[in-house]
């Protein structure tokens, strides 16, 4: 695995760009796998790109304590080859949209696989992280034990914020058993009766690692010790499947090759019709992706229901973030100038004072 | 003139006045045996008299204090139940506590979502017993659950026994409302499993009530599980208990729960409740295996053969659900049980990796001599989360002194093997010199950005959880100056 850790070079980049602020900012470039991934509306002036892809290598593996720290720029795929060799796995499913997807990436992203409603999220097994933040600084918070209440949570808070608070340098994870078993059952089943089955899986909950809805067909995965997930299987109906999660988790099915991408998430068990386009519906529910769809309605009828959208192609919509200024002073007290990714910050984050975007 | 300093010039004066108008006279406490019983948590060490105490009865008062405070510039401290053991709750000296206690209704209970929503006073142990009759649970189980209430482990991101396998409270709370200090009432997170902007849900855990006040709730409940089974393991020496724990992790196994006690704690447990504890043992593991009874099977095997092979002097399974209770009474009951041993105890929390539990508790016993105090050990060893016990007399001259600097050394022994100095208890006032420790000024100075960004007056909580940089240096300076002192 390659091991390259360029600490020195990203700070002093960024020390140079508080000394001369270069017009646009400075946009952070991980392995660029993901930058298709959320609609992002174009900044003012061009910003110089921060390349953090060459920051890799594993810091910390002890497979003892469940814990992985390394480097940003490591290559998710690299990473899954060293857990699979102690029979391990990251505790969450995180995505990887192309081989070069890394792991820095991931946790600015904060995408969560079809995993996602019966274990960890990527930001619950997160323990720690180190960053330059925008004074310069190089500043770590967590750290590599399971249990953590010093100081702000300030390393939870990276995941999902795309890079606007500083320049990721290295995470820390928790682990989890490969599980012994993993099965999948298929059942023909019209979307109306959905609501049922998702009062059901309650009952196949401690097994259940995926759920999802496409094309009149419910799949169903499950894991754990082969005994258990064996005798549950039968009770279920429908019949045994195969169906590839890890490319639905990649977002590489063919179902998201559409000119139009949103992901509208809900609360779980929401009864929810999308009415142009096809849909593929994840998380018992509480995650339903429409292609070719109609962004500003979707928005709307999210909102309605307690939920809300994100666009990966196609117009973009308001960020829906409704917690009064607080967005915009956690971003000045980690980057007061306003360095990093500010258009994403501007299209995500921002709100709601600014006049509707379309 | 700062804001704090000009209200301790006296320009706060009226605000008891403006809370009785406001809030009504009944719920403002002002005399002295009305306010003495909420001088301290449950860190008794650390006293201070507020000027007032507000029982908040809902939101409004909670956001009618806030502006007061606010607008007049008096430092405000929120306290839940006061179970806290870090001083987290302990008032600022004439300025307003807060108590939530009070405002303790459960909102409502959703099967359907496998969700709760609760007022902050609402206590942890209420949650579970009200989603028992849907089959559901509330999984973070501190000791105190039975006292503590949900607002105060959202402050604290309070853990438990039962975190290794289902996350501690910020693994467990889907969304909050929280009261700024300007008055703002903020709807954080949402039922939804992942939410826009930057996770607010997870700054708002462990900011121990300096960032806002916490007044609504929704946790997630997960199915009770179908089946529990709990092994009991005695070990002759601690060290052998410590490799047993992360060689049960080694294979593959994340029991719900995995906690140790050690022969000084067995033996204060034993008198107290006659849990059915191996007397003879230097330490004990006690691990709940759950879920489907085939998956329970199957790692109920693999963790008694990883036992055996471990060292352990003797495995035993317990045969029914009345057993299984006697045990965990006698760990719930630890804390009481070695209070009895002194006139004083002062139970501390850090965090280390796994494979260093044993290396920690060999350091703690030598800690122990130099200072002459007797040190217990009672802990989640499956998260590597340290709780020693320091037995003392408060009444000896120099006994605090001596279990602080005890205490100082433990946990930043904790830091020295790549650990934390706190777990699950908090920073409050207890751990706040070892902050400086653990982070570098650069770091303090980035959690001091975000408190200056959300609270711009450091009305809330003030001299907690985050030092200044000036008491940093201030007390590297001195730790510097006594471990030359201990080489000498």
């Amino acid at each position: 695995m390659a091991e390259h850790d360029i600490t020195g070079r990203l700070q002093q980049s960024v020390r140079e760009a508080l000394r001369e602020p270069p017009p646009g900012g400075l946009h952070i470039r991980g392995g660029n796998t993901r930058s298709g991934l959320l609609a992002t509306r174009r900044g003012a002036g061009a910003a110089t790109t921060l390349d953090t892809g060459g920051h890799s290598g594993v810091i910390l593996y002890q497979p003892d304590e469940l814990v992985l720290r390394a480097r940003a720029g490591t290559s998710l795929a690299e990473l899954d080859g060293l857990l699979a060799d102690h029979a391990q796995q990251f505790a969450a499913e995180i995505p990887r949209p192309a081989t070069g997807s890394t792991l820095g990436g991931a946790v600015a992203c904060g995408w969560d696989g079809p995993a996602r409603p019966y274990g960890m999220s990527l930001r619950d097994t997160v323990l720690g992280c180190s960053m330059v933040n925008g004074r310069g600084d190089l500043v770590s918070f967590g750290g590599q034990v399971m249990k953590n209440v010093a100081g702000y949570d300030l390393a939870r808070m990276q995941v999902g914020a795309l890079g606007t608070l500083g320049v990721l340098l290295d995470v820390s994870l928790r682990l989890a058993p490969r599980p012994e078993y993993s099965a999948t059952r298929v059942l023909e089943l019209p979307a109306a009766d959905l609501p049922g089955w998702w009062q059901m899986a309650g009952l196949l909950r401690p097994l259940l690692r995926g759920t999802c809805y496409m094309e009149g067909r419910l799949y169903l995965r499950l894991s754990g010790r082969r005994a258990a997930v064996e005798k549950v299987l039968p009770t279920i109906g429908g019949e045994d499947g195969a169906f590839d999660w890890e490319s639905l988790g990649n977002l590489r099915l063919p179902f998201f090759c559409a000119e139009r991408l949103a992901c509208v998430y809900l609360p779980p068990h929401t009864d929810f019709h999308a009415d142009a386009g096809g849909a593929l519906v994840e998380w018992e529910g509480a995650r339903v992706w429409v292609r070719d769809g109609d962004h500003g309605a979707l928005q709307r009828q999210a909102r309605e229901l307690g939920g809300f959208v994100r666009v990966l192609r196609g117009p973009a919509v308001e960020p829906g973030v409704n917690t009064g200024d607080w967005q915009r002073r956690i971003r000045e007290a980690f980057d007061p100038a306003g360095l990093f990714n500010r258009a994403t910050y501007e299209t995500h984050f921002r709100c709601p004072e600014r006049p509707p975007c379309r | 003139m700062s804001d704090r300093e000009s209200w301790q010039a006296g320009h706060g004066a009226g605000i008891v006045a403006a809370l009785r108008d406001a809030i009504g006279a009944d719920r403002i406490l002002t005399a002295r045996e009305q306010v003495a019983p909420f001088e301290c948590d449950a860190l008794p060490v650390y006293c201070e008299r507020p000027l007032a105490v507000v029982l908040a009865r809902d939101e409004e008062d909670v956001v009618a204090t806030a502006r007061l405070c606010h607008a007049k510039g008096v430092p405000l401290v929120t306290r839940g139940a006061g179970t806290g053991l870090s001083a987290g709750a302990r008032p600022y000296g004439r300025g307003i506590l807060l108590v939530t206690a009070a405002m303790s209704r459960i909102l409502s209970v959703s099967p359907a979502s496998m969700t709760a929503r609760a007022q902050p006073g609402v206590l942890n142990e209420q949650l579970s017993t009200a989603a028992a009759a849907h089959g559901l649970y509330y999984a973070p189980d501190p000791s105190s659950q039975i006292a503590c209430s949900i607002g105060g482990n959202v402050a604290e991101n309070a853990g438990g026994v039962h975190c290794l396998k289902y996350g501690v409270t910020v693994h467990n709370v889907l969304a909050l409302r929280l009261v700024t200090i300007d008055g703002e009432v903020l709807e954080i997170g949402g039922d939804c499993l992942a939410q826009p902007g930057y996770d607010l849900l997870a700054l708002a855990h462990g900011s121990e009530g300096c960032l806002g006040i916490i007044t609504e709730v929704t946790v997630k409940l997960i199915p009770l599980p179908e089946q529990t089974r709990t092994l009991m393991a005695d070990f002759s020496s601690v060290r052998a208990a410590s490799d047993a724990v992360s060689a049960i992790v080694r294979a593959g196994v994340i029991p719900a729960a995995l906690e140790m006690m050690d022969a000084l704690a067995i033996s204060a447990t034993e008198e107290f409740c006659h849990a059915g504890y191996a007397l003879d043992a230097a330490a004990i593991l006690i691990i709940d295996l759950d879920g489907a009874p085939e998956e329970v099977a199957a790692e109920l095997g693999l963790v008694q053969e990883v036992l055996g092979s471990s060292g352990a002097t003797r495995v035993q399974l317990a045969r029914d659900g009345e057993q299984r209770q006697r045990w965990w009474k006698g760990r719930k009951s630890a804390f009481p049980a070695i209070g009895r041993l002194s006139p004083d105890y002062y139970c501390i929390d850090g965090t280390v990796p796994r494979h260093r539990i044993g290396d920690v508790l060999e350091a703690i016993q030598a800690f122990s001599q130099r200072y002459d105090l007797r040190v217990a050990n009672v802990f989640h060893a499956g998260d590597g989360n340290l709780h020693p016990i320091i037995m003392f007399n408060g009444r000896e001259g120099d006994a605090l002194d001596r279990v602080e600097q005890l205490a100082a050394d433990i946990l930043e022994y904790c830091i020295a093997v790549g650990g934390t100095i706190t777990g699950e208890h908090g920073v409050g006032i207890e751990k706040f010199n070892q902050m400086a420790v653990q982070f570098s000024d650069a770091e303090i100075g980035q959690f001091l950005a975000i408190k200056q960004a959300l609270d711009p007056k450091g009305l809330l909580n003030p001299d907690k959880l985050i030092p200044s940089l000036a008491h940093c240096q201030e007390y590297r300076a001195l730790r510097e100056g006594q471990v030359e002192g201990t080489n000498g």
